[in-house]
C-alpha cells in the first residue's frame, strides 16, 4: 500500500513537472502573425510558408501564422484592425499606399532588415523622407506580349529592336481590325490601371522619364501639346477597333484567356506578372505549352524624349505594425523572404522578376525561352520606377481611374474631355 | 426567513422575481431585462455604437496614429460645395431609387395579381418568379455581366436572333445603358418579394366584400382600383417604404457588376462611401463619414415625408 502511494506521487511529481515545463516552454512560445494577399496564387502562397516553416527552425518556440486575404478584404481588414491598435506584426503592402507611413502604422526598416539582398532601385522605392518604410518581394515590367504566329499571319514582320513606330502600330491595329481579330486583348472589368497600359507607356516615352513623373504629380498638365498628341494617337488606336467591345467588363483573367485561348488577339499588354496567369496548365486558365508567344517594345513616339523608356515597378511588399510587439522577429521573417534561396524559387516558380537578388543569369525548363527574351527587351532600358496607379492619390487617382484606365479607352471620351477631366482631377498649376 | 439572511441563491431568485410573488400574467421587470440583455448588448455594440461613431467621425478628421481633430462642419461644407462625384452619386441613386422602387412595387403587384387570378401554371411562376430573391447579390450580379457581355452574353445574342443588331450594345459600358441594365437586374432580383407579400394580403382580402362587388357586376378594373388596391394599401405603403429604404443604400450589386462606373454613370452614394474610405490613400474616416450622416439624414426625411404623404390610419410598422 505504501509502495502504491509513494509509486502514485512520484508519478503525479512527474506530471506535474513535464507539465509545467510544458507550460514553461508555451509561456516562452511567440506567435508571429502575418496577412498576405495572393490568397489564390498557390506558388506565392508555398513561397511564404517556406520562408515562415525556415524561420520556425532557425527559431524554435517561434510559429508564423499567416492569414491569406484577396486584395480589398486585406485592406479593409487593416484599416479597421491598425487604428484599433490591433492587426497583425507584418502585412502586405504595396507601394502607393504611403498612407500607411503618413498615419505612423509602419516602422522604418532600416536597421531592422538585411539589405544587401535587395536590388537598390527597389529599396528606393520605399524609401520616404530618408527611411525605408517596406521591404520589396516583387518586382515587375510593363510589357507587349503578342503572338507571333498571329502577326506573320497579318505579314508583318517585327522590328530588328522589336519596336514599332507610331503609324507602324496604327497600321497593324487597323490590318488586325480588318482580318477579323480583336488587335488588343484588355480588360477594366475588375482592376483599375490595365487599360491605361498604352496611354501611359505612349506617354513616357514621348516626355520621357522627368517630364512624366511631372505629369503624374500634378506639375505639368495635360494639355500640354506632347501630351494631346499622345491622346490624339491613343484615340486613333481606339477608333480603329484596337480594344474588344466588352473592354469594360472584361476581367483581368478573362483578358488573359482572351488573349491566348479564346477568341484570341494579336497583342496584350500586361505587367511581367501575366506569367502567374499564363504559365500553369491549361485547364486552370493558363496558356498552351505550344503557345507563340512573344514580347515586343511599346511603340515609339514620333519626337519622343525617351523611346528607350520602360516602366517598372515594385509590386508584394511587406510592414511592420508598429504596434507589433515582435518587431526584431518580424524583421527576420522579412529577412527570410528575402534570401537568395527564395529568390530564385520566386523566378522558378512564379516566372516572375523580383526585388530580391538572386544572382541567377541563366534560366532553365519550359519558360526558358520566355525569359531570354524578356531579358533582350530589357537591354539598354531606361526605367521609370512606378505605374500611375502607384503614384496618384485621392481624387487624381480616381480621375486616373474613370478617365485614362476605362472611359477613354473604352471610347467614351473625346481627347479634349479628356485631357479636360484629367486636369480637374490631378493637375496643381 | 429574513431577505437579507437568506442565501445568496434565494436572495438572487427573489429579486428576478421581483421580491414577491410575481402576477402570472406578466413577467417581472428584471426578468424580462436579463433576458433582453444579451440581445441588447449585441444591438448596442454592433449598430448603435457604429451608428454613434460615425456621426463623431462626421465632424472630425482622423489624423496619423488615430489622432481626432474636431473640424465641425468643414466635412459637410465640402461635400456640399466641392465634391462633383457626391452629387453625380446622389442622381444615380436617386434615379435608382424611384424607377426601382415604382418599378419594384408596381412590378410585384402585377405578378403577384396574375397569381391570385390563378393563371395556368401558376405555381410554377411563383416558384419562378421567386427564386432570384433567394440569390445573393454576388450570383446576380456575375450571372447578368455575363448576361450584358457584348461578344458572348444571351442579350445581345437574343437581340441578334430577332434581328435587332443595331440595338446590340455594352450594356455596362455605355455610361448611357449602363444603370438601367443596374435597374433591370435590380428588378429581376426582387419583383419576386414584393410579389409574395402582395398575394398574400391579396390572400387576406376579407371574401365578402370581394363577392359582393361580384354581386353588383363589379368588373374586374373597377374591382382592382376601387376594392383591391385600397385595401391593400397598409401592404403596398409598407412595401414602396422598404423598397425605398433599400434602394437609396444600394452597393451590392452596383459594386459587383460595375463598381461604380463607367465615368461615374453608376456610382451611387454607398459605393462612394466604400471608395473614400477604403480605396483612397488615406485612414482619415472623417470624411466619408459626413457622406454617411449626410445619406442617412436624406433618407430619414424621405422615409417620414412618404409616410406622412401615404398616412393612413392603420399604424404601420417596417
Amino acid at each position: 500500500m505504501m509502495k502504491q502511494i509513494v509509486t502514485m506521487q512520484l508519478a503525479a511529481v512527474a506530471v506535474t513537472l513535464a507539465l509545467g515545463v510544458g507550460i514553461a516552454a508555451k509561456a516562452d512560445d511567440v506567435t508571429l502573425t502575418v496577412w498576405s494577399h495572393e490568397a489564390d496564387e498557390p506558388a506565392k502562397v508555398a513561397l511564404r510558408e517556406k520562408a515562415a516553416r525556415n524561420l520556425e527552425a532557425s527559431h524554435p518556440g517561434v510559429h508564423v501564422k499567416i492569414t491569406w486575404y484577396e486584395k480589398d478584404g486585406l485592406s479593409a481588414a487593416l484599416k479597421t484592425a491598425l487604428p484599433a491598435g490591433q492587426g497583425p506584426d507584418v502585412f502586405y503592402l504595396e507601394p502607393d499606399q504611403t498612407d500607411y507611413i503618413t498615419a505612423g502604422y509602419i516602422v522604418p526598416l532600416d536597421s531592422l532588415v538585411n539589405w544587401n539582398n535587395i536590388y537598390d532601385w527597389a529599396k528606393q522605392v520605399w524609401t520616404h523622407d530618408g527611411k525605408v518604410w517596406g521591404m520589396p518581394q516583387e518586382a515587375y515590367t510593363v510589357e507587349l506580349y503578342y503572338n507571333k504566329d498571329t502577326l506573320a499571319k497579318l505579314g508583318v514582320t517585327l522590328p530588328a529592336n522589336a519596336q514599332f513606330t507610331q503609324s507602324e502600330f496604327l497600321d497593324l491595329v487597323k490590318k488586325a481590325r480588318a482580318a477579323g481579330m480583336t488587335p488588343i486583348a484588355q480588360g477594366v472589368g475588375d482592376r483599375p490601371y490595365p487599360g491605361a497600359y498604352i496611354l501611359a507607356e505612349a506617354l513616357l516615352r514621348k516626355l520621357g522619364t522627368d517630364d512624366y513623373g511631372k505629369l503624374l504629380n500634378g506639375q505639368l498638365s495635360f494639355e500640354d501639346p506632347r501630351v494631346v498628341a499622345v491622346f490624339t494617337w491613343v484615340k486613333q488606336l481606339v477608333d480603329a477597333g484596337a480594344y474588344p467591345k466588352n473592354f469594360m467588363t472584361l476581367k483581368l483573367g478573362e483578358s488573359h484567356h482572351y488573349f491566348y485561348q479564346k477568341p484570341g488577339s494579336l497583342m496584350f499588354p500586361m505587367g511581367s506578372f501575366y506569367t502567374g496567369r499564363a504559365f500553369v496548365p491549361v485547364d486552370q486558365g493558363g496558356q498552351s505549352p505550344d503557345f507563340p508567344l512573344g514580347v515586343m517594345q511599346f511603340p515609339a513616339m514620333d519626337g519622343g524624349a525617351c523611346n528607350e523608356c520602360k516602366t517598372i515597378a515594385v509590386g508584394a511588399s511587406f510592414a511592420i505594425n508598429a504596434a507589433s510587439k515582435h518587431q526584431d522577429l518580424a524583421a527576420e521573417y522579412l529577412n527570410a523572404l528575402s534570401t537568395p534561396e527564395i529568390g530564385k524559387q520566386w523566378i522558378e516558380t512564379i516566372y516572375l522578376q523580383t526585388a530580391v537578388k538572386t544572382g541567377a543569369t541563366e534560366f532553365s525548363g519550359p519558360y526558358a525561352p520566355y525569359f531570354t527574351e524578356l531579358m533582350k527587351r530589357q537591354e539598354g532600358a531606361k526605367y521609370f520606377t512606378g505605374m500611375p496607379i502607384d503614384i496618384l492619390q485621392g481624387q487624381c487617382k480616381d480621375a486616373f481611374v474613370q478617365i485614362m484606365n476605362s472611359g477613354f479607352p473604352g471610347g467614351l471620351l473625346s481627347v479634349d474631355d479628356a485631357v479636360k477631366q484629367m486636369n480637374q482631377g490631378c493637375y496643381k498649376g | 426567513m429574513a431577505e437579507s439572511a437568506a442565501p445568496p441563491r434565494a436572495r438572487f431568485v427573489a429579486w428576478l422575481a421581483g421580491g414577491s410573488i410575481a402576477d402570472s400574467r406578466q413577467a417581472p421587470m428584471r426578468t424580462i431585462l436579463l433576458f433582453l440583455a444579451p440581445a441588447l448588448i449585441v444591438y448596442a455594440a454592433f449598430t448603435i455604437y457604429p451608428v454613434l461613431r460615425t456621426f463623431y467621425n462626421s465632424v472630425h478628421t482622423i489624423g496619423p496614429r488615430n489622432a481626432q481633430t474636431f473640424v465641425g462642419l468643414d466635412n459637410f461644407t465640402a461635400l456640399l460645395t466641392q465634391d462633383r462625384v457626391f452629387w453625380k452619386a446622389v442622381v444615380n441613386t436617386s434615379i435608382f431609387t424611384v424607377v426601382g422602387t415604382i418599378g419594384d412595387v408596381l412590378g410585384g403587384l402585377l405578378l403577384a395579381l396574375c397569381l391570385f387570378a390563378k393563371v395556368p401554371l401558376a405555381r410554377t411562376l411563383r416558384v419562378v418568379w421567386f427564386t432570384p430573391v433567394l440569390m445573393s447579390y454576388v450570383v446576380v450580379g456575375i450571372i447578368w455581366v455575363w448576361l450584358y457581355d457584348y461578344d458572348w452574353g444571351l442579350v445581345n445574342l437574343l437581340l441578334g436572333w430577332l434581328g435587332l443588331e443595331s440595338w446590340q450594345q455594352s450594356w455596362l459600358g455605355d455610361p448611357a445603358t449602363a444603370l438601367w441594365a443596374l435597374v433591370v437586374t435590380h428588378l429581376w432580383k426582387w419583383l419576386g418579394f414584393n410579389m409574395i407579400i402582395f398575394l398574400a394580403a391579396l390572400h387576406a382580402l376579407p371574401e365578402e366584400v370581394l363577392g359582393a362587388a361580384e354581386l353588383d357586376n363589379c368588373g374586374w378594373f373597377a374591382k382592382l382600383f376601387h376594392i383591391i388596391i385600397p385595401m391593400l394599401r397598409p401592404t403596398l405603403v409598407n412595401l414602396l417604404v422598404l423598397s425605398f429604404i433599400g434602394k437609396m443604400m444600394m452597393f451590392d450589386l452596383v459594386w459587383i457588376m460595375t463598381g461604380g462606373g463607367p465615368l461615374w454613370s453608376t456610382e451611387t452614394v454607398s459605393t462612394y462611401v466604400y471608395k473614400r474610405a477604403f480605396n483612397w490613400n488615406t485612414f482619415d474616416l472623417g470624411y466619408p463619414s459626413a457622406i454617411a450622416v449626410l445619406w442617412f439624414i436624406m433618407i430619414l426625411l424621405f422615409v417620414m415625408l412618404i409616410t406622412r404623404l401615404l398616412r393612413s390610419r392603420d399604424r404601420l410598422e417596417f
